[in-house]
């Protein structure tokens, strides 16, 4: 049943947004690594040099990465292992070209959401990220001993901006898994929430069990509307045996449902009110009004019987019962 | 377009056949409650099956016939209403309090042959 949600549609949305990562935020996670614009100052003139030694570092460390059976699977042919090469090549030399704003920010990020999405191990990320830390430091040395100092404190920067874009990898990959964690909870509970059952010509049976919140109100009455015309039901007993507690929120869920369920004609029954249910909507003043309730299924569905002038009886000859008999 | 109300023996079907404006909406209350009166009609049935909006305007109006012609001495079952308008009404706290509803025509005019029969039957035992 299409109905009207306020959404934002994510795909609008960059990534940053998405993961809540603001100007103010960037600036906070470079504060925390203290890197300033004497960092950026100090990497901008690392770019001319940093392109002389970026294909060796690759090359390297290529030929480490690809070392690890589970990593040469990544790699099925060599067009694709250049391509990939050619775009390690341009996030590395992104590195000292400075601008460390929300463009660079997104830019990591979906570096990020790549590598998590085609399953790459945080492991080897890592890895990768250390690699390239020890070869430029090497690489620096070599090309400048006589100004050890100044090369430490280039280093130094070349760290801090590492550790920020690692910062925002890893959130990418803990954002995703979290995103999929919730995707997947929000359809089992779906599967299992909303069972309703047809129990007699005209009169369905609606068992509610764990918590009711709004949307899955929402999606029981949706679920109930739709039955009510399908089976073309009269009456329907909802039975909250399995409903842990019952606030006003809980309450007014119930009378919604039971309003919408009387628009289409049908008439609702709620049967499972424990003693300790009633005791707590007395004490906090909740009225479920109108409603007709009873206190377990077994009155529910007698008095549902009853409204669509059903009579049950029981026949003791047929379950061998002849106590009765004879008496 | 004015809604056509059919008389059928002792009631009246005002059959819905598109979305309707205020005014034809006021003018639907104003023949109905009319009509029961030439009819002496016992109950009326208002079908809004094809209706995929129900504003706050058309739930007041369908409340108010409801009333009116309870006046006259004649019941009101609204038959028809979709899962997804019965859902947006219970949001919008248009629960149309006190009208008798059904699922469609057939449920409601056997719903108001039924009142009208334990009627009699309660009248007549009265009489005895």
């Amino acid at each position: 049943m299409p109905l009207p949600s306020p959404h934002i549609p994510e795909k609008f949305l960059t990534l940053a947004e998405m993961m809540n990562i603001s100007e103010q935020e960037l600036e906070r996670r470079k504060q925390i690594l203290q890197f300033g614009p004497e960092d950026e100052a100090r990497l901008r003139k690392l770019a001319p040099v940093s392109e002389q030694y970026a294909d060796a570092v690759i090359e390297a460390f290529y030929e480490h990465l690809l070392t690890f059976d589970e990593m040469k699977a990544f790699f099925p042919d060599p067009a694709l292992l250049n391509r990939v090469k050619a775009r390690q090549k341009e996030y590395f030399l992104r590195l000292t070209q400075g601008d460390y704003d929300l463009e660079y920010a997104e830019h990591r990020l979906k570096i990020g959401a790549v590598h998590e999405r085609i399953d790459l191990p945080v492991k080897h990320y890592l890895g990768m990220y250390n690699f390239y830390l020890r070869e430029v430091w090497r690489h620096l040395f070599e090309i400048d001993r006589v100004h050890p100092d100044e090369t430490l404190a280039t280093f130094f920067s070349l760290m801090k901006l590492t550790f920020l874009d690692i910062s925002l990898a890893i959130d990418t990959y803990i954002d995703s898994r979290e995103r999929t964690i919730k995707a997947l909870q929000q359809e089992v509970i779906q599967e299992l929430s909303t069972p309703v059952l047809p129990f007699r010509e005209g009169m369905l049976l609606l068992p509610i069990i764990g918590q009711i919140d709004a949307q899955r109100a929402r999606q029981l009455t949706e679920h109930l509307l739709m039955a009510i015309r399908a089976n073309r039901a009269k009456v329907i007993v909802i039975d909250i045996t399995g409903v842990a507690t019952v606030d006003s929120r809980v309450a007014n869920h119930l009378v919604q449902t039971v309003d919408a369920a009387r628009l289409m004609g049908a008439k609702v029954v709620i049967s499972g009110i424990s003693p300790e249910i009633a005791l707590t909507m007395v004490t906090l003043g909740i009225d479920l009004g109108p409603v007709y309730t009873v206190g377990d299924l077994q009155n529910g569905i007698e008095h549902a019987e009853r409204l669509l002038g059903y009579r049950v009886e029981r026949i003791p000859e047929a379950c061998g019962d002849r106590h009765g008999e004879g008496t | 377009m004015d809604v056509p109300i059919l008389k059928q023996g002792d009631y009246l079907i005002a059959s819905i056949l598109g979305a309707l404006t205020d005014t034809a909406l006021t003018r639907l209350q104003e023949n109905l409650v009319r009509s029961v009166r030439k009819y002496r009609s016992k109950g009326v049935v208002i079908d809004v099956t094809v209706l995929d909006v129900m504003d706050s305007f058309a739930a007041r109006t369908l409340r108010a016939i409801t009333i009116m012609t309870r006046l006259l001495g004649a019941r009101v079952v609204i038959v028809g209403i979709q899962p997804e308008i019965a859902f947006s009404m219970v949001q919008l706290g248009l629960n149309l309090e006190g009208a008798l509803t059904a699922l469609d025509l057939e449920d409601g005019l056997a719903m108001l042959k039924t009142a009208d029969t334990k009627e009699q039957d309660r009248l007549r035992r009265h009489g005895r």
